[in-house]
Formats: C-alpha cells, sequence, structure tokens
C-alpha cells in the first residue's frame, strides 16, 4: 500500500526526536516511534505546528489514533489555511 | 493498644453519612464525567465482591488489577478489597513494551508476590495466555469482572470476612523496575488509616476539600494521596486518564476550574510540562484560585520548575504560597514531611562543589549557588535521622542516607525476608535517598545509589544496561546507563553509554536507533547515546563498569567523544 506520509512529515518528527531513520506509514502509532514518549510527545506537536505553521489543539490530536490521523488533520488545516 | 478502624469501616460511614456526595469524578475528554456518590460507589463494590466470590477468589489471595481508565476500576478494587482479599493495582501495558518482556515481568513479580489471580480486560487476556501455561506459574486465573453481569449481584446479606483487624494486610503496591527488581510493599489497613489521620492534619484536610489527579493509582502518590486519602476523608476525588493527561495537559486545569478543586499532587517534571506546553487560549476562563495545595512529590524539587508554574498560571489567580512540597514512598504509605498549608517551601543556597562531595555549605550570597527546596517538616508519626555510611547518626546540616521511622511503616516486601532485612536498621526504613536536615527543615538531594527517578518513575539502570547489552554491536556487559539533570523538562533523562566495535559510520546510526527501540521494549525512553570504543569504560572495584566515574568523564567532557552521535 502506498504510504501518505510525507518526508517533510517524518524528517520533522524524526529530527526533534534526534532519530536518524525509521520507517512510518500511516498506520504508525505514536508509542511505536523511537523516543516519542509522554516527555518528548508536546515537543513533536511544537516542532509540526512550527513547520507547517498550523496551530494544533490537543483534543483534535487526542482523537489522533495514528501518523495517519495526525497528517490529515494537518493537511485539514493546511487546506483551510488557503482557502481564508 | 489503640485499635485504628480498618479502612473499610471509613467507606461503610462515609456511605451512610453522605451517601449522595460525590465521591469519584471520572473525568472523560470533551464529555460529562460519570459521577459516583460515596452511596453508589460502596454498593457497586459490594457487587464486584458478591461476583469475584462466586468466581473462586478468597479471603487473602493477592489480586492484581491491570485495567485502564474506567468508571467501574474504582468500585472493583474496593470489591476486591471488601473480599478480603488483597488488592494489587498493576500498570496496564504500554503498547511499545514488548508483549514478552511484560510477561517476564509478571512472571517475576507473581512469584514474588504471591499473585494468585489477575483482573483485567478482554484484549490483556489473550497476552497473558501463554504466562497462565507456564509450568512454574503460580498464577490461578484470570478474570474479566468488568465483563460480568455484576449490576444484579444481591448484595442484602452482605458482610465483610470476619477475623480481619487494623493490622491485617489491606493492599499491595509494587516499587518501579521492569523486571525481577520490583519490590513488593504490603500495607496494612493501619497504615493506611493512621496515614491519612496523621497526613490530614499536616495538610489540614477539611470536609470543603476536592482532590484532582491524573497520577497512574499503580503508583503510590496516585494511589494513597489521590484515591485512598480522599475515600477515607468523605472528599470527593477527580480522575484524570494518565494518558489523556500528556496528550491534553490543560485537562487538569479545566477539570481544577470547573469542579473547584482544592489539592493535587504532581511530580516535579508535571511543573515543566505544564507550565511550557499549554496554549494560554487553552486555558483561557479557567480558574485555580480555588487551589489551597499543590504538593510536588515523588522526585526532588527544582525551584525553577515552580518559577515556571507560578509565572504561567498567574493569571488563572493561582496564589504561588499554594505550591507545596512533600516527601514520602510506598514503604511509609506516602508522606513523611509536608510543607505546611500556605507557608513558602523553604530554600537555603548552598555551594554546588562542595554538595557534590556530599558537604553541605551554605552560601546565601553566592549567585551560582544550588537553591535546595525543602519538603518540608516531619508529619506525625515519623521520625528521620540522617546517617553516614556506617550508620552513625549525623548532626544536624549535614548530609547522608534517610533513615525513617513512620507510625505507617510497611509491613516488610511479601515474601521477600532477606530484601526486608537489608532495608531495616532496627525500626528505621534505609530510604536510599540522600538530603540533610536544616532548622526541622527537610532537604532531599538524590539517591544513594545509581536508581535514575525520570517523569517521576523509579527506573534501575541495570534494566536498561540488560535490555541495550543484547542489542547487536553492542559488547555484551560493557554497557551503563545514568540520570542526567534536564533544566528543559524538570527530571533527569536516561543516557547510555555503550561500548562497540562498530566504525562504519551508517552501521553506528543503526545501532542508534536498535538502542533506543531495546529502550522501547522495557518502556524506557534513552535520550542520550554516547558509543564509545571496546575497553573506554572504567571499571569498578567490582569489576563492572562504574556508573558515576564514566558518567563524569563524559559529563565533564573529561574526553573527546567522538562517536557521540
Amino acid at each position: 500500500m502506498e504510504t501518505m506520509i510525507t518526508e517533510r512529515f517524518k524528517k520533522t518528527v524524526l529530527k526533534i526526536l534526534k532519530i536518524s531513520d525509521f520507517d512510518m506509514d500511516e498506520d504508525t502509532q505514536a508509542n511505536q516511534i523511537p523516543a516519542w514518549d509522554s516527555l518528548n510527545h508536546a515537543n513533536v506537536i511544537a516542532a509540526l505546528e512550527d513547520e507547517y505553521d498550523i496551530r494544533l489543539k490537543n483534543i483534535e490530536i487526542l482523537n489522533c489514533h495514528n501518523m495517519g490521523d495526525l497528517h490529515r488533520l494537518i493537511d485539514a488545516k493546511l487546506e483551510r489555511k488557503k482557502s481564508k | 493498644m489503640k485499635m485504628s478502624k480498618t479502612v473499610w469501616q471509613y467507606w461503610e460511614e462515609n456511605a451512610q453519612h453522605k451517601p449522595d456526595a460525590d465521591a469519584i469524578i471520572h473525568w472523560i475528554p470533551g464529555q460529562e464525567p460519570y459521577r459516583w456518590s460515596f452511596g453508589s460507589l460502596l454498593a457497586t463494590a459490594k457487587k464486584f465482591s458478591v461476583v469475584l466470590k462466586g468466581s473462586g477468589i478468597t479471603k487473602n489471595e493477592v489480586c492484581a488489577l491491570i485495567i485502564r481508565h474506567n468508571p467501574y476500576f474504582y468500585p472493583l478494587y474496593m470489591g476486591v478489597s471488601l473480599l478480603g482479599a488483597i488488592p494489587a493495582v498493576l500498570a496496564y501495558p504500554n503498547p511499545r513494551l514488548h508483549p514478552e518482556k511484560f510477561r517476564q515481568g509478571l512472571e517475576g513479580m507473581a512469584q514474588r508476590s504471591g499473585l494468585d489471580w489477575i483482573l483485567t480486560e478482554a484484549p490483556l487476556a489473550g497476552l497473558l495466555k501463554p504466562l497462565l501455561e507456564r509450568e512454574r506459574s503460580t498464577i490461578k486465573g484470570t478474570h474479566l469482572p468488568l465483563e460480568q453481569n455484576f449490576e444484579d449481584a444481591d448484595i442484602s446479606g452482605f458482610n465483610v470476612p470476619t477475623g480481619i483487624n487494623d493490622t491485617d494486610p489491606f493492599l499491595l503496591q509494587h516499587s518501579s523496575g521492569t523486571t525481577g527488581l520490583q519490590k513488593p510493599v504490603l500495607l496494612s489497613h493501619k497504615a493506611v488509616t493512621d496515614h491519612a489521620e496523621a497526613y490530614g492534619e499536616a495538610i489540614r484536610q477539611s470536609e470543603n476539600d476536592k482532590v484532582v489527579s491524573w497520577l497512574p493509582l499503580y503508583h503510590d502518590m496516585g494511589l494513597i494521596a489521590a484515591f485512598h486519602l480522599p475515600m477515607i476523608y468523605g472528599i470527593p476525588s477527580i480522575q484524570i486518564d494518565p494518558f489523556d493527561w500528556v496528550l491534553m495537559p490543560e485537562l487538569m486545569i479545566e477539570a481544577a476550574s470547573k469542579e473547584k478543586a482544592t489539592l493535587a499532587w504532581l511530580p516535579n517534571f508535571a511543573y515543566n510540562l505544564m507550565a511550557d506546553k499549554i496554549h494560554d487560549e487553552d486555558i483561557a476562563g479557567f480558574s485555580l484560585s480555588g487551589i489551597r495545595m499543590l504538593i510536588n512529590s515523588g522526585e526532588p524539587v527544582r525551584k525553577k520548575s515552580h518559577e515556571r508554574f507560578i509565572r504561567k498560571f498567574a493569571k488563572t489567580g493561582l496564589n504561588p504560597s499554594a505550591l507545596s512540597t512533600s516527601y514520602g514512598m510506598a514503604e511509609t504509605t506516602f508522606a513523611v514531611t509536608q510543607t505546611c498549608a500556605g507557608e513558602l517551601s523553604k530554600e537555603v543556597k548552598v555551594n554546588r562543589q562542595a554538595l557534590a562531595k556530599g558537604i553541605v555549605k551554605p552560601e546565601p550570597e553566592n549567585e551560582n549557588a544550588r537553591i535546595c527546596v525543602s519538603t518540608g517538616t516531619l508529619i506525625r508519626g515519623c521520625e528521620i535521622k540522617i546517617i553516614d555510611n556506617q550508620r552513625n547518626e549525623l548532626p544536624s546540616g549535614s548530609m547522608g542516607e534517610l533513615a525513617i521511622k513512620s507510625l505507617s511503616l510497611f509491613e516488610g516486601y511479601r515474601n521477600y525476608p532477606e530484601k526486608t532485612a537489608e532495608a531495616m536498621m532496627g525500626a528505621w526504613y534505609l530510604s536510599g535517598d540522600l538530603g540533610f536536615e536544616m532548622d526541622g527543615y527537610y532537604y532531599i538531594i538524590g539517591r544513594k545509589k545509581d536508581m535514575i527517578i525520570s517523569a517521576g518513575k523509579n527506573i534501575y539502570p541495570e534494566d536498561i544496561e540488560d535490555a541495550v547489552g543484547h542489542v547487536p554491536g553492542v559488547i555484551p556487559g560493557r554497557v551503563i546507563a545514568f540520570g542526567a539533570e534536564s533544566e528543559e523538562f524538570g527530571t533527569e533523562l536516561i543516557s547510555v553509554i555503550a561500548e562497540t566495535i562498530t566504525d562504519d559510520e551508517q552501521d553506528k546510526i543503526k545501532l542508534k536507533t536498535n538502542i533506543v527501540m531495546a529502550g522501547m521494549d522495557i518502556d524506557v525512553t534513552i535520550s542520550e547515546i554516547y558509543l564509545v570504543p571496546p575497553r573506554w569504560l572504567i571499571k569498578s572495584s567490582a569489576g563492572k563498569p562504574g556508573r558515576s566515574t564514566n558518567k563524569e568523564r563524559i559529563m565533564n567532557k573529561e574526553e573527546n567523544i567522538k562517536w557521540k552521535l
């Protein structure tokens, strides 16, 4: 299955976690990604917000079950921003 | 001798005197909370008790509860106890924890504590099956009580078991550690009720108090401070899922504001996380003006964490003097020292270099001095003496190990007499914590041994070294793990130094990822990895790589580590 996780997304996540490489796809859950733990979670979200210049609300993130959901949330925010 | 009441008697009295008052407010993000009154909670607990008895669970058997945030957890836990069985709350496995590691940990714990039954949820039953089928397994079986029809259970003739008095075992808590290193702490009814009484005086507990907590209930601070104390005092406790809180730390502010909470306990890292990671817009309109005590406990207190928190939440009406501190552990039921309600925690500035050598040298005018925050004074029924390595008592103002006497001291580690003997010096419990006393106030500096305290969790370096030592490419037995202070996170982060013969850059990148993954398998995040050549690690007198010496070489940058990734 073709993955929709972009290199930009993956690089942003792995860079903040100081991980050189890790394969992730839509179904990958945060707790499967090395070093993505309770202390680092907020830093990962902040890095994604900076990279895409968007604001992710925690209640929205709570409803994301995997990287695919998180990526789709970012895409939707970017779409909304573009249409404004 | 004065007889204490059993915990059950408190539950019964609260259910009789305030049957409709809020007991547990089970918080669910974006939904109305589930509310248990003291009456409905105890009635449902009795129903569970009847059902569990029918399932073959009997008095004095140890029941592990491995259940996620669920409104029926609380009456189930109480139901186990009302049966005369001994409840032990265990952490539901994080998906990152390797299933075999989870089973090994549980098996080690079962053999040590004499775990009889596991009460859990359906998704975990399959994972546990291989464990139950093992020949040496001491576990009699698993039950899925939340799936049983407990609502229809007849409790008309319900009675708690006879022949149980206040000194009998009430609950079992397990100290941290991932494999066979957990120590089962057994507490009696008396330990819990005596502690509730003495600690209630220290915090000036009143019937208007209301607790808010996201602390896991497998941790002593969560179980004792945020569950048992309110259930004994007859005050409400708002319970937030720890996993939800990590994703949405503002939940605690929302719950505290909406429910007008007055009391909370937090480990130090939570002050940093909440101060740094909550957006102002997410707490707009919320008030913390009702909070009268926010008690920092569970790991050494950092002044900067308090300062950040006060700055962040000043706009919510938080009273800065609500920030309190406490020191305690599972072996003493919970607290040993506590700051007075409404009084700012005392601080003392000491010379950093001298402190590192174990000498307390106050330097009030030195701007580079280390600021030590006190954890308050002794609560009633507790004594502390500071001792040296030969167990001689030291004078006030000297740094040493804290030996503790408490009216709510544990009954020993269950089935572990040699460990109990090791931890005791007559009636004194040897805490393994280092600190000092000054003018009646106690200051905790760190651990005597190498235990890492990260995000309120005690982690044994041996567990990490064992996991990393098995990673292909790492020389077995040539690994050390240690905690390094992080100002950003307000806690210790985990570092590893590992010897390897690998010198290819790409191989080292892969090796680093594999080391992080090995940490994940035991639910530990390794933040820094230093790969060093063979024979780099200096051995201690015991012939093993010494943690403190090698940590110092890395942290003081005494060596040019070219292989750090």
